[in-house]
């Protein structure tokens, strides 16, 4: 049998705070961080709100202490958020165990190519920035920042990407291939991201409601996040301590539409059956599930037919917590995965704001304030365009 | 015995099935030329390919042209089919126009029709779509064709409860481009053939280099 897989570190920085201790005060508090747009420059900044880090480009180079200028925004909350759950595992990448890092991302530099793009068809002055616009660039910031890493690979899979990251890591550890993953994702804001998702008419231009009866959209955030993942072979060997456990995990795709969620959410559906059916656990025995719940019309319907599906009457305590963070995109899933790690650290449930009127066909309320509960086991999901589900169940640790 | 039962192979206007050229067309015609004479020369009647971009159609006609003549989708748990699909550049190519639309304020048309196109697994999404595949799925950015991460990542896949995989590469980046797509399954479902080659790395690299072009 394949060893378990522990999360033993966190890292996360978004428009709710610039680590896990200032996340963890605003979720505690119930305290959006989405609000005008201060440091992005677009058409839309007095038409839309979003969930942005409260740190300009100038002051997240100097707290990641490197000044080469062809950095982005993107590579920088990267590296903070993996440096800080690898400080927090405590592992140490020069002790001859294997590391590996799996990011995501969907827009990786855009934030910095779109400032010079139409500049660079007259003079080659900002062609530099060319060279940190792949999507792989930040994985590879991560892993130099980090030192001694074994293994780097970067997933793109729209919205659902870093929960795809988190379980290729899972796998890797299971096989043998590696001994420990820093696993996530990262998005940083463009104007690209907001023009696109404005032609899809998706974006609300109040705080988003998920879940809400009268929901007109997502607000768009953005964030990096990593958790640091150990089997327990590794873990052991070291003294170490596990925060959860990741006990299941499951993909699968919608085949319906590019962008929309199938009505009966078909693909959700199987993502998070067959995540239950991994951790050999039953619907009735799901504590709390972290949703996707992005607050478009429909992905919100869409996932509440799932969670239907799966759970029929039974639905466990849910909420979605992107009215705190704005929807992240690649690092949805894993700014989800540590919000989760810190419901079960303290038994709490953050609520799903801006909530006041259930969905007429589904009647599903999710949480609205702050619930202390005890809390053992969670179900997080992430669907991303392209019909990508995820499903991830972690499990305090015990 | 997890193998390779076809596999195709789409570059310099030219396509390989197995190995060997199938369909060539005047190698000045542009990629979008090049893509709708190949999408004619299969006979197929499926209106989402010309809403689809140039990566999108470049993966679907790969995909087409390795399942020609095979029975794979009627062989396999559609369910549990995985696609692994991977390149260098992401969704550049249609990045670039999105880009391009909301650059100048005086010339300014951003459209979703062009901005759905911006994500590479989007590639995914239409093959899912066209062949009603819900099994798992991922899509890996690398310099180039990563034999070893995709065999890997199949096997393990293979492993834990996927019968059936799509893998490969497809890539648009202006003028470079190109996509090659393998069929893997698990031999003991299907009549054996000796033309199947054993998933790995190795016969993945031959396959990929099997192909003698035309110029």
């Amino acid at each position: 049998m394949s060893q378990r897989v522990y999360i033993t570190g966190l890292g996360m920085i978004s428009a709710i705070g610039n680590n896990v201790p200032e996340s963890f005060l605003s979720l505690s508090q119930s305290r959006t961080g989405i609000g005008k747009i201060n440091h992005l420059t677009t058409r839309y900044k007095d038409e839309f709100l979003a969930g942005e880090i409260k740190l300009s480009n100038e002051a997240l180079a100097d707290l990641v202490k490197d000044s080469n200028p062809a950095l982005n925004r993107n590579s920088y909350i990267a590296m903070l958020a993996a440096k800080e759950a690898v400080m927090n595992s405590g592992i140490d990448t020069n002790d001859g165990l294997r590391t590996g890092v799996i990011s995501s991302t969907t827009v990786a530099g855009m934030s910095k190519t779109e400032l010079y793009y139409k500049e660079m068809f007259v003079k080659d002055d900002h062609l530099n920035v060319l060279d940190t616009h792949d999507c792989g660039d930040s994985t590879e910031r991560i892993a130099d920042y980090l030192g001694n890493v074994d293994y780097v690979t970067t997933i793109s899979t729209a919205c659902s990407s870093a929960a795809n990251a988190i379980m290729l890591g899972c796998r890797m550890i299971k096989h043998g291939q590696l001994d420990r993953v820093v696993v996530g994702g990262v998005d940083a804001l463009s104007k690209f991201t907001f023009n696109g998702f404005n032609t899809l008419m998706i974006l609300d231009r109040e705080w988003c409601k998920p879940f809400d009866e009268n929901r007109k959209g997502l607000n768009l955030g953005e964030g990096a996040a990593f958790v640091v993942i150990e089997g327990e072979n590794a873990l052991n060997l070291r003294k170490g301590k596990a925060l959860a456990e990741v006990v299941g995990y499951a993909n699968a795709n919608d085949a319906y539409h590019q962008t929309a969620s199938s009505p009966e959410g078909y693909g959700a559906t199987l993502a998070i059956q067959q995540a239950l059916a991994m951790s050999g656990l039953k619907p009735s025995q799901i504590d709390y599930i972290n949703m996707h719940g992005t607050g478009t019309p429909n992905n919100d319907l869409s996932e509440s037919m799932a969670t239907k599906a799966v759970f029929g009457d039974q639905v466990p305590k849910f909420s979605s917590t992107k009215a705190f963070t704005g929807h992240t995109l690649a690092a949805a899933a894993s700014i989800e995965a540590v919000i989760s790690v810190l419901s079960l650290q303290n038994n709490m449930i953050f609520p799903n704001l801006n909530f006041t009127t259930p969905i007429a066909e589904m009647n599903l309320i999710p949480e609205t304030k702050l619930v202390n509960t005890p809390l053992t086991t969670i179900l997080s999901n992430s669907f991303g365009f392209g019909g990508n589900c995820s499903s991830l169940l972690f499990k305090k640790a015990s | 015995m997890n193998a390779i039962i076809s596999y195709a192979h789409i570059k310099h206007n030219q396509v390989s099935v197995n190995g060997e050229v199938v369909f060539r067309s005047d190698s000045a015609l542009s990629l979008p030329e090049f893509l709708s004479d190949a999408y004619k020369t299969l006979g197929l009647s499926y209106p989402k390919f010309h809403k689809m971009d140039a990566q999108c159609k470049l993966g679907f006609l790969c995909a087409e042209f390795a399942l020609k003549g095979t029975e794979f989708l009627t062989k396999v748990d559609l369910s549990r089919t995985a696609i692994v699909l991977s390149n260098a550049a992401s969704s550049l190519e249609t990045d670039r126009v999105h880009q391009h639309s909301i650059d100048d304020k005086s010339n300014y048309f951003p459209s979703p029709a062009v901005f759905v196109y911006t994500l590479p697994n989007i590639t995914i999404g239409e093959l899912a779509i066209k062949y009603k595949i819900t099994g798992e799925n991922a899509f890996f950015i690398s310099e180039q064709l990563d034999a070893e991460l995709l065999v890997n990542y199949t096997e393990t896949l293979l492993q834990s409860g996927t019968e059936a995989a799509i893998v490969g590469w497809v890539e648009v980046d202006g003028t470079q481009w190109e996509a090659f797509i393998f069929l893997v399954q698990n031999t003991e479902n299907i009549n054996k053939n000796s033309i199947f080659k054993p998933l790995n790395q190795s016969t993945v690299i031959t396959q990929y280099n099997q192909t003698i072009w035309t110029h």
